[in-house]
């Protein structure tokens, strides 16, 4: 390189952005880096008190119990996180969920009771993809916030589902239907002697969660979707489908909301249209205790799954503990905030200097 | 592509295009041809539509009238995709990077979407993202390391931003790099290598358009000038055939001199004094007076710590020890509230992000400071006054607008700088810092600006310029003081100094220091 007659010492045409970094590192780097180990450590941390106040708490059952209790939540969760990685949010995919549940069970109920369930999750996916990219091409098209679209189609899906469709409970669900639920993986006998059975369909959330990972990390809609979240405007300039990317953030969510409607279906082997609509805050709160920001562009498969688990656990095992279910929400809560003010003040320490 | 068989052919080719935005016409008639393995200076003050030609090649907004012509072939607009398909690379002022994203995917990701023609659902090759940004990256000097590539770039400091835009461009295989003000934030030695970075994709037949204020630069690289004004093309040619003074003539279209603008002296009475004043790894031992009516410029590479000496009298980042005092009285300044009690404003370098307001109003913005002076009964706020206020300042700063309601974000850069010196201005202060003044300013705001503070001056202001702009030290400063790893190195007279003086003393103990 020339040197401008300064005579440089040969390393001095580089610049040493390496240098700068080097002063951040140690413990609060790797937490700023991975929020996730956070929601990680609060975890542990509460699996740990309440081992230590109900030892019945360390059996196979509980953990059947949390990771059947979790495939719904997970799902969602999943979408939300792709959904919040490109920078938008949805509320509308417990109506999605609910609608395609409910109308899926009525149509196999009327037309075709021995409809394989294989069938029955490919048009739930493909009706949760319809509904969810109708709600990215609005929000892409309207140019209007994604909160507002998604509240408004949150009110349409769902009173189309109670107006239209039908208010009452199906208690009997068709052949396959009713029977998937039940198919069971692992089973487990309990201390007081009852069986525990991890059913088949919690495989679905690790399939998911790996399908999710995979394309957040290994393809281009990936990293479109991270850059969306980052800067929007610049996506578009370097080169971006912008629109693409819409569609394909609340299609996917959409789908995996109508997963998690089959599955909630299935799980309970009831269909009620009031379900499922009002519990989008609960997804939404342990995707971002899994270190997503709701700001867009950041966030991980894994954190999410945590975030998940954290909710989870705090609903099904703080009854445990002789702590009233009532509490629940004041826990969740707090953890909210707490994780909240954490990341916040991360982030501060962590500016660049300019 | 048959590259090698279009030697010296036109590359890019642009025909009579006009873009309007609203009621502006951005753009009018604009013809313009661009060959491979030339460099071209596009000149012209802001506001002139060079960012908006700029945009149309990059396919980012579509003319409304025009043709752009690629190796022959004819588009009424391109979209971001088609332009980078064919070569069109470009660094963006505010650099368009991802926050969000690593080093390596920043660099290198755009490859293979291009390849992909922009579609999405592709696998990344992850190893071939790693080479192609090594390449780049070492290729704008930036020392690859593991820990560079996966850093996210809102971590970066803004001068390796700014490389590493410079890395993207070259990443893929270009044939045409858009620099739009790509030194702004890069010292000496880093704008060194990126002219070694322009001669080599020269010899590779690349061409490349650099939009740049800084005349002294496009002389050095050489090529051609393409001067531009209220959205035409009015001059082209050889630059070495145009005097700087030819080149301000045609950008502004009157005449302005490159005259030393302080003509004044400072009075005896010491009106500031810093002693002592540190910050462990920033800067240590700043000491320094300034006297009433004096223009004190500071300077020195970007990593000298003169940026967090400015921010450190502001009280944005305060020092951790020394004393400051004001017209002989000690005060402490903790906070930026402290630095303004004691009447000290601070222009900060980023205005978009740290000093302006810019959806609103201009009359908004000026009167920020003064809001306690207009409420009256309750706190309601005096709007009459407040905006006879405004219009004064509109009017001192000499603001191309008499219209105090349009927001600031209509403004060109210039006349913004100068909303922004002027709501300080209406505090009355008697410390004045200016943190890089005329950063991506024309030539035309520039003199505006420079007539301001000399005018300040004389009515017994003090003023600090930081600025690494040398020329406009030398043109305005009494005193230079010379940063160096932290410490005042070299206090230079303003009127007898000139721009090597300064060099030797910003680069002459780094080597000392590295010895």
């Amino acid at each position: 390189m020339s040197s401008a007659g300064t005579s440089n010492k040969p390393a001095s045409g580089h610049v040493s952005a390496s240098g700068q970094l080097q002063q951040r590192r140690g413990l609060g780097d790797l937490i700023a880096k991975k929020p996730e180990l956070v929601t990680l450590g609060l975890l542990i941390a509460i699996c740990i008190a309440v081992a230590i106040a109900n030892p019945a708490f360390l059996q196979p059952s509980t953990l059947i119990d949390i990771g059947r209790a979790s495939v719904v939540t997970g799902l969602f969760a999943l979408g939300v996180f792709v959904i919040l990685a490109a920078g938008g949010i949805d509320v509308s995919f417990t109506a999605i969920a609910a609608l395609t549940m409910y109308s899926i069970t009525l149509l196999a109920i009327n037309h075709s009771p021995n409809m394989p369930i294989y069938v029955v999750f490919l048009i739930a996916v493909a009706g949760g993809i319809a509904l969810g990219v109708l709600n990215g091409f609005l929000v892409y098209t309207l140019r209007v916030p994604s909160l507002i679209v998604t509240i408004g189609t949150q009110y349409l899906f769902r009173g189309g589902l109670l107006a239209f469709v039908g208010t009452t409970w199906i208690m009997e669900l068709p052949g396959q239907m009713g029977t998937f639920g039940r198919i069971s993986l692992l089973e487990f006998e309990t201390a007081n002697g009852a069986t525990v059975s991890l059913p088949v369909y919690f495989l679905i959330l690790p399939a998911a969660a790996i399908l999710t990972w995979w394309i957040m990390r290994r393809t281009l809609m990936g990293r479109a979707i991270f850059s969306l979240g980052g800067s929007p405007d610049v996506t578009a300039r370097l080169g971006y489908n912008v629109k693409i990317v819409h569609l394909f953030v609340f299609g996917y969510a959409g789908a995996l909301a109508g997963l998690a409607g089959i599955v909630h279906v299935t799980a309970n082997r009831l269909a009620n249209p009031f379900d499922l609509v009002g519990t989008e805050i609960a997804v939404i709160a342990a995707v971002v205790l899994g270190g997503a920001r709701i700001t867009g562009g950041t966030g991980s498969v894994i954190g999410t799954m945590l975030g998940v688990l954290l909710v989870v656990v705090v609903d099904n095992v703080l009854v445990m503990v002789g702590i009233p279910s009532t509490w629940q929400r004041v826990f969740v809560g707090a953890f909210i905030l707490l994780a909240a003010a954490f990341f916040v003040t991360r982030q501060r320490k962590f500016k660049p200097a300019k | 592509m048959t590259q090698n068989t279009q030697k010296n052919r036109c590359f890019l080719e642009l025909r009579n295009i006009h873009k309007r935005f609203g009621g502006v016409h951005a753009l009018r008639g604009v013809d313009l041809s661009l060959e491979a393995g030339e460099v071209y200076h596009l000149l012209g003050e802001n506001g002139c539509g060079k960012s908006t030609v700029i945009k149309i090649m990059a396919g980012a907004h579509p003319p409304s009238e025009g043709q752009i012509v690629l190796d022959g072939e004819v588009f009424n607009e391109l979209t971001p995709i088609q332009s980078l398909d064919f070569g069109i690379e470009t660094v963006y002022q505010d650099l368009s990077l991802i926050p969000n994203l690593s080093v390596m995917e920043n660099v290198a990701l755009g490859e293979q979407l291009v390849e992909g023609h922009g579609r999405l659902l592709r696998r990344i090759d992850r190893a071939r993202m790693q080479e192609t940004a090594t390449k780049a990256l070492s290729q704008v000097g930036l020392d690859v390391t593991s820990e560079l590539m996966s850093t996210i770039v809102s971590e970066l400091p803004l001068a390796t931003r700014q490389l590493v835009a410079i890395a993207r461009a070259i990443a893929c295989e270009a044939r045409l790099v858009i620099m739009d003000e790509p030194t702004t934030s890069l010292t000496r030695r880093e704008v060194e290598n990126l002219i070694d970075v322009v001669s080599r994709l020269r010899s590779q037949n690349v061409a490349v358009l650099f939009v740049t204020h800084k005349l002294e630069e496009c002389y050095r690289i050489g090529g051609h000038a393409i001067v531009f004004r209220d959205g035409q093309c009015v001059a082209q040619g050889p630059i070495e055939s145009y005097s700087r003074a030819d080149l301000a003539e045609l950008m502004t279209g009157r005449q302005i001199s490159e005259k030393r603008y302080r003509e004044g002296s400072p009075s005896e009475d010491t009106l500031m004094s810093l002693a002592n004043f540190s910050m462990p790894g920033r800067f240590h031992n700043v000491g320094f007076n300034l006297r009433k009516g004096e223009v004190l410029g500071i300077t020195g590479l970007s990593d000298s710590g003169r940026n967090e000496l400015a921010l450190a009298i502001a009280g944005i980042r305060p020092a951790a020890s020394g004393t400051i005092s004001i017209n002989d009285k000690n005060i402490r300044i903790a906070t930026a509230s402290d630095s303004i009690d004691a009447g000290i404003a601070y222009v900060p370098e980023d205005r978009l992000s740290e000093g302006l307001f810019l959806s609103k109003s201009i009359y908004q913005n000026e009167v920020a400071l003064i809001l306690r002076k207009l409420a009256g009964f309750m706190g309601i706020l005096d709007m009459k006054k407040g905006k006879e206020i405004a219009r004064e300042i509109s009017a001192d700063m000499r603001l191309n607008t008499a219209d105090i309601e349009l927001p600031v974000s209509s403004l060109s850069g210039g006349n913004q700088q100068r909303v922004l010196i002027g709501r300080w201005l209406s505090i009355n202060p008697e410390i004045l810092v200016l943190h890089g003044p005329t950063v991506g300013v024309d030539v035309g705001s520039k003199d505006a600006i420079y007539q301001t503070i000399q005018k300040m001056a004389e009515d017994g202001m003090g003023l600090i310029i930081v600025s690494d702009d040398l020329p406009e030290l030398l043109q305005n400063c009494d005193r230079i003081l010379v940063m160096n790893a932290g410490e005042v190195v070299s206090d230079l007279n303003g009127a007898s100094a000139s721009e090597d003086d300064i060099y030797q003393a910003m680069l002459g103990s780094v080597q000392e220091g590295a010895a």
